[in-house]
């Protein structure tokens, strides 16, 4: 079997397997979890840019069952498999063995969602990753309503992505195009169709105003699920903008890059000044992500070349984290039993290598060189100044600047300030938990003063699928 | 003139033959089981018939022959229709497992069998008796089913059936016979005349067999008696009405819109119908939001798919019957497989279908529940399900027809219905909250045999589209 299809069946399958187990197991299920999650970072990691098709439809248009890492996606997808090793390690909830098999059922959707080179299987598997989630929201999740909303806003922008991809196909001939170097589309129906593929990817990414259920959804899933969900669920509204808007119809990117970066403006001053405003600790994390992924829009809209590498840069900085920031408040939460700011403090004095891990994640966050979210920063910033287009920069910097506001707001409000006697002391990081972060925070220092084999020259191989420089 | 039959022209309806021999059977098969009552015994027969049927049936595809003087055309079409008729009638008998007093189970087989056989001429019926001896077999044997066991709800559900289904009826026969009059022929293919396309006669009739046709598809504003009729019905019955009635007036729609009508009134004849569908995905969507009865929000639900279906065949084209014949089945298979979860938590009094009794299923029965999981996920249109693809094909070709209007109503009213199946999955798995449980029955073979069976073909359906190609001709 082709390795590229076995890291996407491997943890769908290993997943449905696990209800074998006994219902109230904890131990065993995490840890059959974590090896498969560790299995198929390496079989994407193997698999490379080897592609696997087969024949799906051929009437109204033609279809495949298309997998294969572009340059892009590999790397996304490596992110993905990374963030959901750690996540399951980190896995300490209740009815902890049907939530790893939710885990890594959306683990498995999303690597095929990544992985496809077909429009109509990237329309499905965008449907189906929303499954796992919706799921965790009901079982787990910490208000009803929050299921709902997450489901319905997203699969409203599922529909319309497969509206587009319908009259994609049904005007091209083929949906097996991802990658593929197909000729851009324009004309007619064009800019209806971007107009779909757009919407879906402005919810999911998300941008404002279509952002409301994204805040409820991060701070009401367990940390483990939600650290994957904004680290790398996220991200599939952006990787669908540069493989399928700038690829595939790159005259609509930049006929309405404008009010793109409008859009995307106001989340990134939106989002940074709400999180400067939040107690909640998910929130603010939440908050900053709606925040920095604007960042990435106004790259992928200014479609100058150095600002895309950045993209894919920030794109996986931001995975890691995001990621390792949701699991270590996940940490603080188990151990304190809140997550309010005014509630928590001093956390630090007992619990250094939280404290420490937290630092780290919290300043990539805030963009501190050598670390990972500064390169992709850095990347954009001059790409889209070198496009032309400067009050984006103004705006981001802008936005840059309110990050270091209230990322050191959370982590001083939590780690600092003389310890609270109304908390419980809890000990220290375990050796396990530590494993868990470790790799993220060691990535982002990796990609912070490595980031070269992220340049994949974005803007060419998002139209091409080529090989691993 | 004398009328004289051949062979060939028994042969032509050999599987409703071979159906209602099976209802007669089981009828004497009841005869010799005395006061045991042997539940089972009935099921088995009525499903051999039925497999029998099947077999046969799928041994006439690719033969397209009239028979009857060109009253019934044997072959692509009429088989399709027939395998999924049959496919439904299997569904609905598996169902008499757990429902339904034991003494009557014989009775009430027989009857489903013989309606059964209504719904397969009409998908072979060719001319405007053919259609109409069809129709009647089929509602009457409904009228008594819906009345089978002893609940007030279900004789009221009976009633009404029977009083609006005969409105419907009569209009349907006023059309006949204004077609008739019209063209002095009851063939559907003496319907193609163009000097019929200045016909106020024609227009008329034809006017008129459509609204019957469009009550029979319960489609709005036709669609009110539904969820009252589903509701009061025993389950298996709904099942069947759910499945096998939207066949065959599916059968006869698609017929008489493809080829009985005269060249260039087809697009203005039908544009209402296209707009009844639109609006009916809209309205059956949002009429599920609010119901707590999994019975009455499958039938708002079957009025939206019903639209959704009969969307696809706007604009003629042989592709859009093909995923409408696609559509239809993975609908009978999803709706099929829902009733049969529904049986499966039921006791004889159906407490089943209320939505309440599905909380904690989840927990309870794990293989239950994502069986209906995998259902409600198809009605909605998610993948990995036959329902996702089938309503991508039916959009591409609707969009490729030029019907974009049509396109965004179905996207719109698939948006409206997510809720409402989500609202029976989050019932299914939230955490308990302490609330009374409904009490569950152990084990029921049939009942789950059918939701796996359903579950797999409904998945496998996506990966393996099979559209049947050769189903034109429609009529001699």
């Amino acid at each position: 079997m082709p390795l590229v299809l076995v890291s996407i069946l491997l943890p769908i399958v290993a997943g449905a397997l696990l209800v074998l187990l006994p219902r109230g197991d904890r131990v065993l299920s995490r840890a059959i979890g974590t090896v498969v999650a560790a299995i198929t970072f390496g079989t994407v990691l193997a698999a490379g840019t080897s592609e696997w098709s087969a024949r799906w439809l051929s009437r109204p248009f033609e279809s495949a069952f298309h997998f294969g890492a572009t340059p892009i996606s590999y790397w996304i997808a490596l992110l993905l498999a990374l963030c959901t090793a750690c996540a399951v390690a980190a896995c300490r909830v209740e009815r902890t063995r049907d939530f790893v098999a939710l885990l890594l059922a959306l683990e498995g959707t999303m690597l095929g969602l990544f992985l496809a080179r077909d429009l109509l299987v990237f329309a499905l598997f965008w449907d189906l990753m929303l499954v796992p989630v919706f799921f965790a929201l009901v079982g787990w999740g910490e208000h009803p309503a929050t299921a709902w909303r997450y489901f319905i806003y997203n699969f409203a922008g599922g529909l319309t992505l497969l509206l587009a991809t319908a009259a994609f196909g049904i005007i091209y001939g083929s949906t097996d195009v991802i990658g593929s170097g197909g000729a851009p589309l324009a004309g007619g129906w064009a800019p209806w169709i971007y107009a779909g593929f757009a919407f879906a990817f402005l919810v999911k990414t998300p941008v404002w105003p279509l952002h409301t259920w994204m805040p409820p959804t991060y701070s009401g899933l367990p940390s483990p699920m939600v650290s994957v969900v904004s680290g790398v669920q996220s991200k599939a509204g952006l990787y669908g903008f540069l493989v399928i808007g700038t690829a595939l119809l790159p005259a609509y990117v930049h006929q309405y890059a404008t009010p793109l970066m409008v859009l995307a403006g106001i989340s990134l001053i939106y989002g940074a000044v709400v999180a400067l405003t939040q107690n909640d600790a998910k929130r603010i994390v939440a908050y900053s992500s709606l925040s920095h992924l604007g960042l990435i829009i106004i790259a992928i809209a200014s479609a100058n070349p150095l600002a895309l590498d950045g993209a894919l840069v920030y794109i996986v900085a931001h995975g890691l984290f995001s990621a390792a920031l949701f699991l270590l408040l996940g940490y603080v939460e188990e151990r304190e039993g809140t997550r309010g700011l005014p509630r928590l403090g001093g956390l630090a004095w007992m619990n250094p290598r939280l404290g420490g891990a937290l630092c780290i994640a919290a300043l990539a966050a805030l963009g501190l060189p050598g670390l990972a979210g500064f390169a992709g920063e850095l990347l954009i910033l001059i790409g889209v100044y070198q496009a032309g287009y400067v009050w984006p920069v103004v705006v981001a910097l802008v936005a840059i600047v309110l990050a270091s506001a209230y990322m050191l707001r959370l982590y001083q409000d939590i780690m600092n300030g003389p310890q609270r006697e109304d908390l419980p002391i809890r000990a220290d990081l375990t050796w396990l938990e530590g494993l868990a972060v470790a790799p993220l925070l060691a990535a982002l220092l990796l990609v912070g003063v490595f980031p070269k084999p992220l340049l994949v020259n974005a803007a060419i191989t998002s139209a091409q699928s080529g090989t691993l420089r | 003139m004398t009328l004289s039959f051949t062979n060939a022209d028994w042969s032509a309806i050999l599987p409703v033959e071979i159906v209602a021999a099976a209802g007669l059977a089981v009828l004497l098969a009841d005869l010799f089981s005395g006061r045991k009552q042997w539940r089972y015994v009935s099921i088995v027969i009525g499903l051999l018939g039925v497999v029998a049927a099947g077999i046969v049936a799928g041994r006439q595809f690719g033969h397209n022959y009239d028979a009857f003087f060109g009253g019934f055309m044997a072959g692509g079409f009429a088989t399709v229709f027939e395998e999924i008729v049959l496919i439904g009638t299997a569904g609905s008998l598996l169902l008499y497992g757990t429902i339904g007093p034991a003494g009557r189970v014989a009775g009430t087989t027989a009857i489903m069998l013989w309606s059964a056989c209504g719904a397969m001429l009409m998908a072979g019926a060719a001319n405007l008796i053919a259609i109409f001896l069809g129709l009647e077999l089929l509602s009457l044997g409904l009228y008594a089913l819906c009345a089978s066991v002893d609940r007030k709800t279900a004789r009221e559900s009976a009633l009404k059936y029977l009083i609006l289904s005969s409105t419907a009826t009569a209009f349907l026969l006023f059309g006949a016979a204004l077609l008739f009059g019209a063209t002095g022929s009851v063939m559907l293919d003496d319907f193609i005349n163009p000097s019929l396309a200045t016909s106020p006669i024609f227009w008329m009739g034809a006017g008129m067999f459509l609204i019957g046709l469009v009550f029979k598809l319960s489609l709005v504003p036709f669609h009110t008696w539904t969820p009252d009729v589903f509701e009061g019905a025993p389950l298996p019955v709904t099942a069947f009405m759910s499945v096998v009635t939207k066949t065959g007036a599916l059968a006869v729609f698609a017929r008489f819109t493809y080829d009985a009508l005269p060249p260039g009134v087809a697009a203005k004849l039908l544009l209402p119908v296209w707009i009844v569908a639109a609006i009916s995905m809209i309205v059956g969507n949002v009429g599920m939001l609010a119901q707590v009865d999994l019975k009455r929000l499958l039938a708002y639900s079957g009025i939206a798919q019903v639209g959704y279906i009969v969307v696809a065949l706007a604009g003629g084209t042989p592709l859009g019957l093909r995923y409408a014949i696609y559509y239809l089945t993975a609908y009978a298979l999803m709706n099929l497989g829902a009733f049969a979860v529904a049986a499966s938590i039921s006791g004889p009094d159906e407490d089943g279908s209320q939505l309440s009794s599905y909380r904690g299923l989840g927990r309870r029965r794990p293989w239950l529940a994502a069986a209906m999981t995998i259902f409600l996920l198809a009605l909605s249109g998610l993948p990995p399900t036959a329902g996702f693809l089938g309503k991508i094909l039916i959009l591409a070709v609707t969009v490729a027809n030029g019907y974009i209007w049509l396109a965004a109503a179905l996207i719109a009213g698939t948006a409206i219905s997510l809720y409402a199946y989500a609202k029976v999955i989050r019932a299914m798995y939230a955490p308990e909250e302490g609330q009374h449980e409904h009490d569950l029955r152990p084990f029921v073979p049939l009942a789950w045999a059918s939701a796996a069976l359903c579950a797999a073909a409904v998945v496998a359906m996506t990966f393996y589209p099979l559209t049947p190609s050769n189903v034109l001709p429609l009529v001699r």
